[in-house]
């Protein structure tokens, strides 16, 4: 009895202790540490030069006639229900009914890679759109698939061009005038934004005639870039960054819960998660290998999808992308370039012991033969991030919720 | 005489035009389905194995320019011999368009087997269909 209440003193008195390892000064440090990995108050990244258009634009992005032969709007994929994206593992686009996994269970053909969500796009120093970074800045250069001449030198604007004349996203192949024009050359594009633009302008001629006072110009001289603009200042008003608790912790000094706290250690401290996920997004804009299992047909087929590569050509970016930025990350309802994790938890583990995410043995031969290419290219990542215990990855899911407006 | 002879040679043409018309009919749709179904399932085999090459030799072939050294020619030179792997797939895509599967026929095949794992996202939605 004598010993049992020893014990128990002892284990009282070294509850406050333990409280005390995460007080103030771990608090500060943490703060330093955070701010010194690029956190900025949420109104430092936000900018819109074309602000004035966000309400035009708010209306253009539910518009279907952005979409010149289907039935699709930007909204139909970036919904509020889902966190700015769909809700889905594998994007379900043009073709399909509903929303959601209806849509998906509907029979839209699919896309190979997950829907991004919006958060902070548009916003000062944010460098690279898409999941392989095809629209980006490198060394102050924007860099797309049109080369030297962009439609502007915005980069939200000139990512905004892309998925209306992606096939099978926002435009269905299956008319003559798509088939005519599926090259992969900018000059056949053209025709095809004239094309997007009349539809626009015959379709939608309240938004038209408001875009065009704006520019100044008539109706007929509406260009797609003119309407891409609109779309542009009503995504970076409506998904600009918030104040988050994490904010309010390192700037207004309020509390974070013991293990919010916990996870932010491991997030700047042992995990190193800091040394990808940096800066005013929590992304270096960087390419990185991360073996997340793959999910669905994969961007080059039979289940690969070759990630940067697609773009640069450079075999050293095999199987790499884009470092996503963790806003409303704990939102998400999958993870992963293709949808292929169904937690935070497990895309937390996928950068350390991603073999846990898989049955080997369920796997077809070519699916274990990529897997472990992939393994094999993530070693910079397995290097950078160190072991984590589970609670240490349910410890850094909980900091990651602070980081949800 | 000359009747008989000539309802003779009447019902010799209906049979000749019967058969012509069956073997037209089964040239044209029983000879495609039954090469589909006999050689569908290689075909799709075939195309990934030529594209798994060609991507290598691809990939082979950027090496190169991105670094240039012997190891990574030598890598190139084993790529380009891969690419025997697509013969195979060009001999029977010939058969296949002689057996009367038009070019649609195939490219439709071809999108089954790149995009086979499709159905795995489905099912994957569906196992998680409760969260919503």
């Amino acid at each position: 009895m004598r010993l049992n209440t020893s014990i128990g003193v002892i284990f009282l008195a070294l509850l406050p202790l333990s409280s005390a390892a995460m007080g103030p000064a771990i608090e500060q440090i943490l703060r330093q540490q955070i701010m010194a990995g690029g956190f900025v108050r949420p109104e430092q990244v936000y900018q819109n030069p074309d602000q004035g258009l966000a309400k035009t634009g708010a209306l253009l992005f539910k518009s279907t006639r952005l979409s010149l032969n289907g039935n699709i709007s930007c909204q139909t994929c970036h919904l509020d229900q889902f966190n700015s994206a769909d809700g889905l593992p594998n994007a379900a686009a043009v073709g399909g009914t509903g929303e959601g996994p209806p849509r998906m269970m509907s029979g839209a053909p699919l896309l190979p890679r997950r829907t991004l969500t919006l958060w902070g796009r548009g916003g000062r120093e944010f460098e690279a759109f898409f999941w392989d970074g095809r629209v980006s800045y490198q060394r102050g250069k924007l860099v797309s698939q049109f080369g030297s001449r962009p439609p502007s030198q915005d980069l939200l604007v000139t990512a905004d061009h892309l998925p209306v004349v992606e096939i099978r996203e926002m435009l269905d192949d299956g008319d003559a005038f798509i088939a005519a024009h599926k090259q992969e050359a900018i000059s056949s594009a053209q025709p095809v934004y004239r094309a997007i633009a009349h539809n626009l302008i015959v379709g939608e001629p309240a938004i038209s005639y408001q875009i065009a006072v704006y520019f100044r110009k008539n109706v007929s001289q509406l260009t797609y870039t003119d309407f891409a603009r609109a779309l542009a200042a009503f995504i970076r008003s409506k998904f600009r960054l918030k104040e988050t608790r994490l904010a309010q912790f390192v700037y207004d000094k309020k509390p974070l819960t013991d293990q919010e706290l916990r996870g932010a250690l491991v997030f700047y401290g042992k995990g190193n998660c800091i040394a990808c996920h940096s800066g005013a997004y929590f992304s270096d804009f960087n390419y990185h290998v991360v073996a997340f299992p793959e999910l669905g047909f994969g961007k080059n087929g039979f289940g690969i999808d070759y990630g940067r590569y697609n773009v640069t050509f450079n075999p050293n970016d095999l199987y790499k992308f884009r470092t996503p930025p963790l806003f409303n990350v704990a939102r998400n309802r999958f993870y992963g370039h293709s949808g292929s994790v169904d937690s935070l938890q497990g895309a937390i583990v996928a950068h350390f012991d991603p073999l846990s995410l898989v049955d080997l043995q369920k796997m077809t031969s070519l699916q274990r033969n990529d897997f472990y290419k992939r393994l094999t290219l993530s070693q910079d990542t397995a290097n950078r991030v160190g072991f984590l215990t589970q609670e240490d990855v349910q410890n850094v899911a909980a900091f990651l919720k602070t980081l949800s407006f | 005489m000359l009747k008989r002879f000539a309802g003779y040679t009447l019902t010799a043409l209906n049979i000749l035009a019967l058969l012509i018309i069956f073997a037209l009919g089964f040239k044209v749709f029983a000879l495609p389905a039954i090469a589909e179904r006999i050689y569908g399932d290689r075909y799709k085999e075939l195309v990934f194995r030529c594209d798994d090459v060609m991507r290598a030799h691809l990939i082979a072939k950027n090496r190169v320019i991105v670094s240039p050294n012997a190891q990574n020619i030598q890598a190139l030179h084993a790529a380009e011999v891969g690419l025997i792997d697509c013969q195979e797939y060009d001999i029977l895509r010939k058969r296949l368009l002689s057996l009367g599967l038009t070019n649609n026929d195939l490219a439709r095949l071809g999108l089954q087997a790149i995009q086979e794992r499709d159905a795995d996202v489905r099912a994957f939605v569906k196992v998680h269909e409760i969260k919503y």
